[in-house]
Order: structure tokens, then C-alpha cells, then sequence
């Protein structure tokens, strides 16, 4: 386990702009952003809805590529991967939380958990094992066998993490995960994001307009119109 | 996760049912029409397979009985028979005529033939016995069934008043259904003395065919005389060459139909489920992953599709026995194998064709 900022980056990034080009116009979403992001740190991205909080992070994750400028992953930039070694990579080292969590409904907690095991190459027989252990560690391993419709919001988001984390992810990508949770709820959600990431040295980093965040935060990186303020 | 493909169908019962529905008919028609086609190619060469003769003789062209003409002249047939190595010369007369029942009336294949010769009379019986005298006939199963004919009845025959001895099987075409009277009655019917179709010839123990056979056609003018072998052949392509066309037309129709009604369902379920398969991409599932479930979509809906036919088709193979009885299908566990494994390639083809839906979603769908 590591301390924040003791290691080099996970992530960097280097005057990254993207640029989506439409019919007979294009729109900059992201502006020469550069910033960097270590192991067991919790990176807040903050900014108004359209500041490009969202296409920053899927230019981080790799979904995405930037129009200039440089993104490097784990230490390597991302022009060197081909799109089924950014697919091998999401699923072996990355871990998402969407808004809302986006659980898949028809797959119980435990199944939504060992989804992402598998495709980091589990074997099947230890998948369940693991998908259970990581429940029972964030406190729902009793609603293993339960589809998400029958979860409550609270419930939701420890399963998110723990799907989140069940691939042992070296950096979690979250994006407005506290969107729709009360005080109460949002603040669980990044304390348990936070605590999960400096247990594992992992690095966070997280897109929301959520001003209760910011007290998690080990940097806070404000945009707006797609630049760092 | 193949639960996800199951749940995801078992979500939309009235759908998957419908659906499921849909692909067992166009089954069910590819099974019928094979066994249909099964019972047709029985029925229509049974006749040959069991009346086997050393040598079938017809009028030079005449290549089979069931789609051409051949006549064969009194003087002909008592050549045949005198022919060095012929044991027995059994001139056969088809003819199609009509039998009348009430105000209904059905064309049958009549078949005149000499009880005494020991060939040329009806494959199988199912019940009775063959014609012996003139003034009696075997029909064929299903024509009895479809007229309501009984044992002993009278039968009207262009006029003529036949008691019914026998009924045949193995003698259904499908169009048309074979019976059997005396070659006397039958020669009489068309006023022609003396005249038959054609001569099924048996050669004398260790004579050979070859000879007989060159004897027949070259010093014989106008015949020709096929080895069973391949008289059978050239009366199962005769019957293929009407047969076939349909069955292929209807079974790709069938096939089609199937195929675009699977590829349809899974086209729906993956838009129904485009944020599902965004944040598996997102989540770094491999492209083959997320094929594999659309095909196993497909394989499920084929697999319960297939059984749902099966247990579909053998009673309505049986109704409709009952209800048209010159209709007899033969189903065999090749065919229904057969179908099997091309109602899953063509799942296969469907699943293909959803699949393409799946490069029209993006992973920033997960984050919108």
C-alpha cells in the first residue's frame, strides 16, 4: 500500500484537448488540460454541467481519444494501445461508478460483482468466492443473491463499489456518483470510495459538481468551458 | 452471465412467447414438408422397389412410369417372352381412370397386371388380398380411407361394378394413388386388346441380364429395358423433379421468414438493452463476449423454438392424416436432426445480423 502521491503518476496528462466535429461545426470539450493523478489519491473534478468534467474522464479511462496533446496510462501512453488492449486494460486495471451506479438489473448483486472478474480473465470457479468476499467487506454480502430493483439507493452504490473494485482496479473513475443521493448517502459513497482507494493504493478520480465532496478530495481540479480554471 | 441472456428474454414473455410461437410453425412446415416429400418418394416408387424385376421393358423414350407414355404392342410382348434367357415376361397396363362414390369422384393410377405372373401387383397389403378374378380391385389405403370404401363393397369404376378385395400400401403419390385389377379387366377397359405399358421380365437362374437386355433393345425395335437399379433411379428423379421445386421454394421461404423473425427479436433486445451493453463495454468486456451473448440468445430461442415444434408436429401430422388421408408424411430422426441443426445455423445467420447493432453503441452511452 502506498501513500498518496508517493509513486509516479497512474495517470497524465499532457495539453489534452478533444474536439468533436459535427455537421458543419465543432464543439472543444476539453482545452489543454493537463494534470496527474497517483496512487491513493483522490482527484475531484469539479465545474459547472458542459464544463467537460465527463469527456476528461473518459479521455483518462481511454474510451476516448484526445484530438492533441498526450494521455498516458499506467506510465505508457495511450496512442501505444490498440482498442483491445484499452478493453484488456479497462477490464484488468480500471473501475467504474456510473451516475445513478448503473447496476445491470437483470443480474443479482453477486453476478453484477463477477461480470468484471470476468472479464479480467477470473476463473469461474473463483469468481463467486470473490464477488461474495468483496460484499461481504463493503457490507451487503447478504443481499449477494438480489437483483438491483430490490436494492435500496444506499445498497446500490456499495454494490457499484464493489464492482468498481472487484477487478483489484489500480484507479476508480467515478462519474457524479452522488448525483442523486441524499447528504447522507452521497457522503458515504466517497468516504467509502476514499477509503477503499488508500486501502488499496489505488488512485480516484472522481467528475461531479458536488460541493460535499470536496472535503474527500486530495486535489480539486475546477473546469470550465473545458479548461482548468 | 448467460443468466443475463435468459432473463433478458424471460423479461418479455408475451414477445419471447410470441416469437418462440412464430419460429415453431416455420418448423413445423419444414418438418411437414419433408415428411410429405418422405411419403410421396415412398409412395411413389414403393411399387418398383417391390416388384422386383431382372429387367423393366417400355417403349423406346419411356424412361419411367410415373410422368410418360409408353404402349406396347401384343407382338412386342410375345418377343419379349421368347427371348433366349427369359424365364418370365409380366406385361403390366396403366391407366388413369376414375372411381365414383356418391357424387364424388377420384382419379386413380389403375394398374392392370396378371395374378398368375406373380408381378406387377400391389407392394404391400394392409388389409385382403389381390385381385384375382376380373370383376375385383384393390385400392389403395389412403383413396379407401379419403371415399369411405370398406371390405367387400362395391366399387364403381367408369361404370364398371368391381368388388373391393384389398387394400394396398405403399401406394399413396401424394397427386395420385395406384389400383390394381386384372390386366384382362384393365385391357378391356380401354377396348384394346393385347396392349400393356410395360414387361417386367425375369431372367432364367444364371442367365445374364446383359445379353437379354441387348437382345431386347436391338433386335426388338422401339423398346427399351432398364436393370431395377436404375428404372428405380430414373422413377425417383421423375418424382424429385415435380417434388423438389416446391419443397426447396417453401423451406426457403420458411427459412427466411425464421431468420428474420429471430434476427428482428434480438435486434429489439439489444436497443431495449443498449445502456446494459454500454456500461459492459465500458466495464471492458471483449467484443466476443458481447456476440456470444446475442448468439446464445439465438441458440436458446432456436433450442426451446425446435422442442416447441416437435411437440407441435407429430399431433398435427396425425390430424391432418385423419382429415386428408392421401396426405402421408414419414418423419424420420434424420430429418428432424437435419432441421435441428439448420434452425440453429440459421440462428446463427440472426444473430449475425443483430450483432451489427452492437458497433452502433458507444461506450460514452454509459456516461450520458
Amino acid at each position: 500500500m502506498n501513500g498518496p502521491g508517493s509513486s509516479a503518476p497512474l495517470v497524465r496528462l499532457e495539453g489534452v484537448t478533444k474536439v468533436f466535429n459535427g455537421s458543419g461545426h465543432s464543439t472543444t470539450a476539453v482545452r489543454d488540460v493537463s494534470l496527474e493523478a497517483r496512487r491513493g489519491e483522490m482527484v475531484l473534478l469539479m465545474g459547472p454541467s458542459g464544463s467537460g468534467k465527463t469527456t476528461l474522464l473518459t479521455l483518462i479511462a481511454g474510451l476516448a481519444r484526445p484530438t492533441s496533446g498526450r494521455v498516458s496510462l499506467f506510465g505508457r501512453g495511450i496512442e501505444r494501445f490498440s482498442t483491445r488492449e484499452l478493453q484488456a486494460f479497462r477490464a484488468e486495471r480500471i473501475g467504474f461508478i456510473f451516475q445513478a451506479f448503473l447496476l445491470i438489473e437483470a443480474l443479482t448483486a453477486a453476478e453484477n460483482v463477477g461480470i468484471v472478474l470476468r472479464f479480467g480473465r477470473t476463473r469461474r470457479s473463483e469468481r463467486a468466492a470473490r464477488a461474495g468476499a468483496l460484499l461481504g467487506e463493503l457490507g451487503v454480502g447478504h443481499l449477494a443473491d438480489r437483483f438491483p430493483a430490490g436494492l435500496s439507493q444506499g445498497e446500490k452504490q456499495r454494490v457499484a463499489v464493489a464492482r468498481a473494485l472487484a477487478n483489484g482496479a489500480e484507479l476508480l473513475i467515478a462519474d457524479e456518483p452522488t448525483g442523486s443521493l441524499e447528504t447522507r448517502q452521497a457522503v458515504g459513497i466517497i468516504a467509502l470510495l476514499h477509503e477503499q482507494a488508500r486501502k488499496r493504493g489505488a488512485a480516484v478520480i472522481v467528475a461531479s459538481h458536488d460541493l460535499r465532496l470536496r472535503d474527500f478530495a486530495d486535489r480539486i481540479v475546477t473546469l470550465r468551458d473545458g479548461a482548468i480554471a | 452471465m448467460d443468466m443475463y441472456a435468459v432473463r433478458t428474454l424471460r423479461s418479455q414473455p408475451l414477445r419471447l412467447a410470441l416469437t418462440v410461437g412464430g419460429i415453431a410453425l416455420c418448423i413445423v412446415l419444414m418438418l411437414f414438408l419433408l415428411a410429405v416429400y418422405r411419403g410421396v418418394a415412398d409412395g411413389s416408387v414403393e411399387y418398383i422397389r417391390q416388384n422386383r424385376a431382372d429387367l423393366w421393358v417400355l417403349q423406346d423414350n419411356a424412361t419411367n412410369i410415373l410422368r410418360g407414355s409408353s404402349l406396347i404392342r401384343p407382338e412386342q410382348i410375345l418377343a419379349i417372352s421368347r427371348a433366349p434367357g427369359v424365364r418370365t415376361a409380366a406385361p403390366v397396363l396403366f391407366l388413369l381412370s376414375t372411381i365414383r362414390r356418391g357424387d364424388r369422384v377420384g382419379t386413380i393410377f389403375l394398374t392392370g397386371f396378371d395374378p398368375g405372373a406373380g408381378l406387377g401387383g400391389p407392394p404391400a397389403l394392409a388389409w385382403g388380398r389381390g385381385p384375382r378374378a376380373d370383376d375385383e380391385i384393390v385400392l389403395d389405403r389412403s383413396f379407401a380411407m379419403k371415399f369411405g370404401f370398406k371390405a367387400g363393397e362395391e366399387v364403381d369404376l367408369q361404370g364398371r361394378r368391381l368388388k373391393l378385395v384389398g387394400i394396398s400400401r405403399g401406394t399413396n403419390a401424394f397427386v395420385i394413388q395406384y389400383a390394381f385389377v386384372t390386366l384382362r379387366f384393365a385391357r378391356d377397359l380401354i377396348g384394346v386388346p393385347g396392349l400393356a405399358t410395360c414387361v417386367m421380365v425375369n431372367a432364367e437362374p444364371g442367365a445374364e441380364i446383359g445379353p437379354i437386355r441387348e437382345e431386347i433393345c436391338d433386335v426388338l425395335a422401339g423398346l427399351q429395358a432398364y436393370d431395377q437399379a436404375t428404372f428405380l433411379a430414373n422413377n425417383v428423379h421423375e418424382m424429385r423433379s415435380g417434388f423438389l421445386p416446391l419443397l426447396y421454394t417453401v423451406a426457403a421461404i420458411g427459412s427466411v421468414v425464421l431468420t428474420a423473425i429471430l434476427s428482428l427479436l434480438l435486434s429489439v433486445n439489444i436497443l431495449e438493452r443498449r445502456k446494459d451493453f454500454a456500461i459492459l463495454k465500458t466495464l471492458g468486456a471483449p467484443s466476443g463476449f458481447l456476440w456470444g451473448l446475442v448468439v446464445k440468445q439465438a441458440a436458446l430461442i432456436a433450442s426451446v423454438s425446435c422442442a416447441a415444434a416437435l411437440a407441435l408436429f407429430f399431433p398435427l401430422v396425425r390430424l391432418i392424416e385423419r382429415v386428408s388421408p392421401e396426405v402421408t408424411a414419414k418423419s424420420t430422426p434424420g430429418q428432424v436432426a437435419g432441421v435441428a441443426a439448420a434452425v440453429l445455423l440459421m440462428s446463427l445467420a440472426s444473430s449475425l445480423a443483430a450483432v451489427r447493432r452492437l458497433r452502433r453503441i458507444y461506450v460514452l452511452e454509459a456516461f450520458s
